[in-house]
């Protein structure tokens, strides 16, 4: 109301009212439409809550309602004043925003960036804090499960390296006297880790060529290989000895034979030869050709180093040093080469004599092994003969076997045939003797047997008497029963005072009777309802009687299809009736009463039945139920007569 | 069925289905009276009303109404004793030419 008044109250301006409008629109919004308040209605409500009075400043300042959602800088414009607009041009100057009369001049709307900025950094906030915190549940659970600590570290990236802090804080403040030493392996750390060469292990190169890798070289030798460093020296020095002392010793007899031994012993010459050849400066050489065995090519090689040498001396400068030497040792040059053919002609003979003795050995030895293998060659053959003649008697023997065999058994066949039919014939001879004895006895026992037949015939006969007496027994026995079951049926009847059911009377009866054809039909014949409520004794088929002739007599009088007067007419008449007594003669009622009375009263029931039967109209449908009663007792006196009957006619029938 | 046969001497049984035929006649008066009363008093209760409300407390409705329900007790009567004395036709078919 308020609101509309001061709307009313505003100055009208388009720019300025849709201004307006946008400042104000949260108490349009939150009217419900479908609220309708009748004036008064909310009156009491008034002091409880009150709307706030909108601002009853000018619409140019708004601020006052919403100061805490606006910005100073959003804060709408104040509108122009009509005039101005009229006489303001279209185009604005540059300096001012566009503030136009269109709705292009709206402030844009001042809530909706900063809500999302700030919803957007609360959310980047929550995020860092959310994750902060399960980056640290994850660490500390990673603490605690082995499982879990696996998977952070191997997935959760730094979460090695948290968590290896952790642990080294742990584990530093468990044992806080290895604080310094990580526990943890040092290739974290970075420390110079065991590279292994790529050219490592086995290569064609000799060990002592890889002398750059000498500090980290294996095979190198070093205190790795051999602990034993100071006396390796003294072992080397040692083995270095041993072969200079071994040389004299490994000079075997077959070495002098060689002519090394010659070759040997001069370089020991060689040395007082270039003494010697110092004095002669101009020594001459030995001549090859001169000396003797000058074929051999020992002594050329040996005058050949010699001369070597002595051309060395001569061109030496002091070579007259050595004449001397040189000239001796040509002399002895000449007792070298003697020695060497006394040597070469031993050696000759002995070559000589050990081909002789070769080849005596060599016949000997092909003469034993001719000999040899003549004598092989006989014992085979002798050999031989003898498996050929063991061979032969083999067969012989076996072939003999083979036949001897064959004839046994055919003896044997022969043997059984002959036992065969033997046993044919014997078995012939008992089978005639057999059926002879079976003929034999066959005539004997027929004689018997007939009289056994006989026999037995006449006891067949014998049970068969027996049996038709027994029969006859039976069935006395069985009649005598019938009588006595009839008998007890006839007593249970005739001692009653009150009527009583005889099924079970009647249900022996009939057992007795052992479906016996006439006693059925007996049976069937009685009505049910008698054995099963019984039958009323002779005194109570009177005193009804009496009843209902009295009842009868009412309606003596009654002509046919009687009316309601008719039957008041016949009960005020019938009173006035004579009462006849004995046998009346008559059809009228009252002689028909008279006679049955008197029928009664002398026994005889079937009459007493047939004169009530005669009656008619109202008098024989008073009288039905009476009539129905006799016929009962009737009926069942009709039926155990007849079972009576029976039983005497089947007692007669016997015999 | 000896001890009560002993304990109650008397005769059989009175069957409450089906009347004795010796008492049918009187049943019958029985019903006539009965329904005889009980017609006229509605047909004289009746007349009484009629003749309170239409005919200016006359005397003559009441007898009307008296006469009417006697009438219909009696011939009802009637009609039950002639139909009585015929065999009932119950279970009966009839041929009809």
């Amino acid at each position: 109301m308020l609101r509309a008044s001061l709307l009313r109250a505003r100055p009208i301006a388009p720019a300025a009212h849709l201004q307006w409008r946008v400042a104000h629109r949260f108490f349009a919004d939150t009217k419900k439409p479908d609220e309708t308040l009748l004036p008064g209605s909310q009156s009491a409500k008034t002091n409880v809550d009150i709307p706030p009075p909108p601002p009853l400043t000018t619409p140019t300042n708004p601020s006052a309602a919403n100061t805490s959602t606006i910005p100073a800088g959003d804060v709408p414009r104040t509108p122009p004043t009509p005039e101005e607009v009229r006489s303001a041009p279209a185009v604005s100057p540059a300096t001012t925003p566009p503030t136009g009369t269109g709705s292009s001049s709206v402030a844009p709307p001042p809530q909706p960036p900063k809500p999302k900025k700030r919803r957007f950094r609360r959310f980047l906030i929550q995020l860092l804090i959310l994750s902060a915190l399960g980056y640290a549940g994850g660490v500390y659970y990673s603490l605690v499960s082995d499982n879990f600590h696996d998977f952070f570290t191997e997935y959760v990236p730094f979460g090695e390296d948290a968590v290896g802090y952790f642990e080294e804080r742990e584990f530093r403040k468990r044992f806080p006297g290895q604080a310094g030493s990580p526990h943890l392996h040092p290739q974290i750390k970075g420390e110079p880790k065991v590279t292994i060469p790529s050219k490592h292990g086995l290569s064609w190169r000799v060990a002592e060529d890889g002398e750059e890798g000498k500090g980290s070289d294996l095979a190198s030798k070093g205190r790795h290989s051999s602990a034993v460093e100071e006396a390796k020296p003294a072992a080397s020095q040692g083995k270095r000895e041993a072969p200079s002392t071994k040389d004299k010793p490994t000079e075997s007899a077959t070495h002098d034979l060689l002519p090394k031994g010659a070759v040997k012993a001069e370089p020991k010459k060689e040395e007082p030869k270039k003494a010697e050849a110092a004095p002669a400066p101009t020594a001459p050489l030995v001549d090859n050709l001169e000396i003797p065995s000058a074929k051999e090519p020992v002594v050329q090689d040996v005058v050949k180093i010699l001369n070597d040498i002595i051309m060395v001396i001569n061109a030496d400068a002091a070579a007259s040093k050595y004449s001397s030497v040189i000239a001796k040792a040509r002399s002895d040059l000449g007792k070298v080469i003697s020695d060497i053919t006394t040597l070469k002609e031993a050696e000759q003979k002995a070559a000589e004599e050990k081909i002789r003795a070769a080849h005596a050995e060599f016949d000997a030895a092909a003469k034993e092994l001719i000999n040899r293998v003549d004598r092989q060659m006989q014992e085979q053959e002798a050999h031989w003969k003898e498996e050929y003649e063991s061979e032969r008697e083999k067969l012989a023997q076996t072939y003999k076997q083979k036949l001897q065999s064959e004839l046994e058994v055919a003896q044997k066949v022969h043997e059984q045939r002959l036992k065969n039919e033997l046993l044919e014939q014997s078995i012939a001879l008992q089978r005639h003797f057999a059926s002879t004895i079976r003929d034999r006895v066959e005539t004997e026992r027929d004689g018997r047997l007939s009289k056994l037949t006989e026999l037995s015939d006449s006891i067949h006969e014998l049970e068969k008497l027996t049996g038709e007496w027994n029969a006859v027994v039976d069935a006395n026995l069985k009649t005598q029963h019938l009588v006595v079951a009839v008998e007890a049926v006839k007593a249970t009847l005739e001692k009653a005072d009150v009527p009583k059911p005889f099924v079970t009377e009647l249900a022996a009866l009939k057992e007795i009777a052992n479906d016996d054809p006439v006693v059925a039909a007996a049976i069937a014949s009685i009505n049910p309802v008698a054995y099963q409520r019984g039958i009323p004794t002779a005194s109570q088929l009177i005193d009804r009687f009496r009843r209902v002739a009295a009842e009868v007599r009412k309606a003596a009088l009654l002509p046919e299809d009687a009316g309601v007067a008719s039957h008041l007419a016949s009960l005020a008449m019938s009173k006035f009736l004579f009462k006849k007594s004995g046998l009346a003669v008559g059809s009228d009622v009252e002689a028909v009463l008279a006679r049955t009375e008197a029928l009664l009263e002398e026994g005889d029931l079937d009459g007493a039945a047939r004169e009530m039967n005669g009656l008619e109209g109202w008098a024989k449908v008073l009288s039905r139920d009476w009539l129905g009663e006799v016929r009962r007792v009737l009926e069942v006196r009709q039926a155990l007569d007849v079972i009576a009957t029976e039983a005497r006619l089947q007692t007669l029938l016997v015999d | 069925m000896s001890d009560s046969s002993s304990t109650t001497p008397t005769a059989p049984v009175a069957r409450t289905s089906r009347p004795m035929s010796e008492a049918l006649l009187n049943e019958k008066w029985d019903r006539c009276l009965s329904s005889m009363l009980i017609r006229s008093g509605l047909g004289l209760s009746f007349g009484i009303v009629f003749s309170v409300l239409l005919f200016k407390r006359r005397a003559w409705p009441a007898y009307v109404g008296l006469g009417f329900g006697a009438g219909r007790a009696w011939e009802e009567c009637d009609s039950s004793f002639k139909h009585a004395a015929a065999p009932s036709k119950d279970g009966l078919r009839v041929l009809r030419p």
